[in-house]
């Protein structure tokens, strides 16, 4: 145990790692917990909430970053994992009760993390290999995670303020200052083994560890103690050789944890935002690929509507408290249509800006005597799922560009789209812009 | 070890912290419980078990190893050749991580053609070439001109993953 830890002592295991890392990791966590917590409260909110419906791409710019911030996890939390690695083989394992628990909390942070960025990545190839229900144990463990987080936090924030400054951090050499007081739980890369520590030990970088290093770093075993005149001068240069070495290391960590994130984040971001667009070399979606120019989620043929959908008799209800009325899809036309630029954006990350043309909900509803601002239960023609029926705030009925969509980019609505006609609203998930709708319903 | 000391406001705020933090986890276990069947949640504690035995007990020493080849076999490299080949090797790691599981949820199959559209195994293979080739210019240009500026000391000892 004590040789695994000693031997993984490296400039880039130190508590200043563990800091620097950690911040990065920190701040990617928070904007996916928030993202996240943005994205579900959209889809089911507490009775009162009323949310934004301007700017109209602002889901869009949530849920992309969420899924940006989430893939650009991957190498953060890999990296911290491996700057913290020796502390998962300390010596003593428990040191008392508190410890136990602090050690526990890790345990249940690093496995939730895991389990969020696999499953959640996972989720944006719309593959669940996982025996559990992805959007509620996605939810649950975002809770989970940021809780062991704070926990996190706050059980290390001694050594975090201790090393938060780069200048607090390393001597003039550029060397590691390690403090005993802070309570780190890694090995100090001036001294691996610990031999000051541990009095009565053998040789300094004596045993196997010290052999295995130098191995790797080519440094000579100890000889027999220069002669006193030359003391001074030759620890200063190899205290100077050191600190080169050091900086060396962690400029070179620092350099594969950076092209990692804007690498990973580069070739996947393209799906979800124009400017990426070009270098979209792994995402899981290219715009502009599909019918009528947008990509599909869920097929006509997944929802069960091929037949219905295409029904010559297809007529849509809206149903107010005093007046019920139908429309075939030649009566809606005839109401008016608007033209709207919306986004699509999905749960799943990727997004695409939409020209739409149809019926203004505010319209439809003043055509069964309705004002404007009121709840509506809109229902699909989909025989089950879990988007079958979907409700909508005033915030959105009320909206000058919520659509009964008839048209998507100049052309009629495509089957797979949603014909004969589908919802279209303002700064919402994509699974809330309900396909083949077949009732709109007010109800209060 | 040295007695570890905190500090007055440390203190106040990792109480604050962790009173917050067990709060909000427990928050998770309520949401978890009240949402998912009792069923399910065995199926979700082998997942989040699995993952820190597959993360702690295979992909860490896999890590540690390499780690510690590449630091022997750069120790002989300049900088800037050793932080190219490093940087390399981590994104080369990484988008495999990623895209890999891309490959196999292509090859399990998509619930429609605009989902997974590219060629994902091609696309690997051709940005994983870019960077072995990227790796090579490195080393050949690092030798190159060590060999003619033999005069430069070369970087001595060198650098972990």
């Amino acid at each position: 145990m004590r040789h695994t830890r000693d031997a993984m002592a490296s400039p880039n295991r130190t508590a200043r790692s563990a800091v620097v890392t950690g911040r990065l990791l920190g701040i990617a966590f928070l904007v996916c917990f928030l993202t996240g917590v943005y994205s579900h409260l959209l889809q089911e909110p507490l009775g009162w909430m009323r949310f934004p419906t301007r700017p109209v791409q602002l889901y869009q710019f949530t849920q992309g970053l969420h899924i940006t911030a989430g893939i650009a996890i991957i190498p953060l939390l890999l990296a911290k994992l491996n700057v913290v690695m020796p502390a998962l083989v300390q010596t003593p394992p428990v040191r008392s009760v508190l410890h136990l628990l602090e050690r526990a909390s890790i345990a249940v942070f690093v496995a939730s993390a895991l389990v969020q960025v696999v499953t959640g990545l996972l989720n944006t190839y719309q593959w669940y290999p996982w025996p559990f229900p992805f959007k509620q144990v996605h939810n649950a463990l975002a809770y989970v995670l940021i809780g062991s987080l704070l926990i996190h936090i706050g059980t290390k924030l001694q050594i975090i303020t201790r090393y938060w400054r780069k200048r607090d951090s390393f001597d003039a050499q550029g060397r590691f200052v390690a403090d005993a007081t802070v309570g780190s739980e890694l090995p100090d890369p001036n001294d691996p083994a610990g031999q000051e520590a541990r009095p009565g030990s053998a040789s300094p970088s004596g045993g196997f560890v010290g052999r295995l290093h130098r191995w790797i770093d080519g440094t000579p075993a100890p000889g027999p103690v220069a002669p006193a005149t030359d003391t001074v001068p030759v620890t200063r240069t190899a205290a100077s050789a050191d600190g080169r070495r050091q900086r060396v290391a962690r400029r070179g960590f620092i350099a594969g944890v950076t092209a990692a994130t804007a690498g990973v984040v580069a070739l996947t971001v393209g799906q979800s935002s124009a400017v990426g667009e070009p270098f979209n070399v792994f995402g899981p979606r290219k715009r502009h690929l599909g019918q009528n120019g947008l990509p599909v989620n869920r097929t006509a043929r997944a929802a069960g509507v091929l037949a219905t959908a295409t029904a010559a008799d297809w007529a849509l209800t809206v149903a107010g408290p005093s007046v019920s009325r139908t429309f075939s899809r030649a009566e809606l036309i005839a109401l008016g249509q608007t033209e709207a630029r919306l986004p699509i954006a999905c749960v799943e990350g990727w997004s695409q800006m939409a020209t739409w043309k149809g019926v203004r909900m505010r319209d439809l509803l003043a055509a069964v005597q309705v004002d404007p601002d009121v709840h509506v239960r809109v229902t699909s023609l989909e025989r089950h799922g879990g988007y079958r029926i979907m409700e909508m705030g005033p915030e959105y009925t009320a909206d000058p560009t919520t659509l009964i969509a008839l048209e998507l980019n100049g052309e009629k609505l495509d089957l797979e789209h949603g014909f004969p006609a589908r919802i279209i609203a303002p700064g919402r998930p994509g699974v809330l812009q309900t396909k083949w709708i077949e009732r709109i319903e007010v109800i209060a | 070890m040295s007695a570890v000391v905190v500090d007055n406001r440390v203190r106040a705020a990792r109480i604050v912290l962790v009173v917050l933090g067990v709060l909000v986890l427990a928050f998770g276990a309520w949401v978890l419980v009240t949402t998912v069947r009792p069923n399910r949640i065995g199926g979700l504690a082998t997942w989040l078990l699995g993952a820190v035995v597959l993360h702690d007990a295979i992909l860490s020493p896999f890590v540690l190893a390499v780690g510690m080849g590449l630091r022997r076999a750069g120790r002989a490299l300049r900088t800037w050749v050793l932080v190219v080949v490093q940087a390399a090797v981590v994104l080369g790691s990484v988008l495999a991580l990623v895209v890999l599981p891309e490959i196999a949820a292509k090859a399990h199959g998509t619930k429609n053609d605009t989902v997974l559209p590219f060629d994902y195994t091609t696309r690997l293979l051709v940005v994983e070439g870019v960077l072995v080739a990227v790796v090579v210019i490195a080393l050949v240009v690092g030798a190159v001109t060590a060999r003619r500026r033999s005069d430069q000391p070369l970087v001595a000892g060198t650098t972990s993953p």
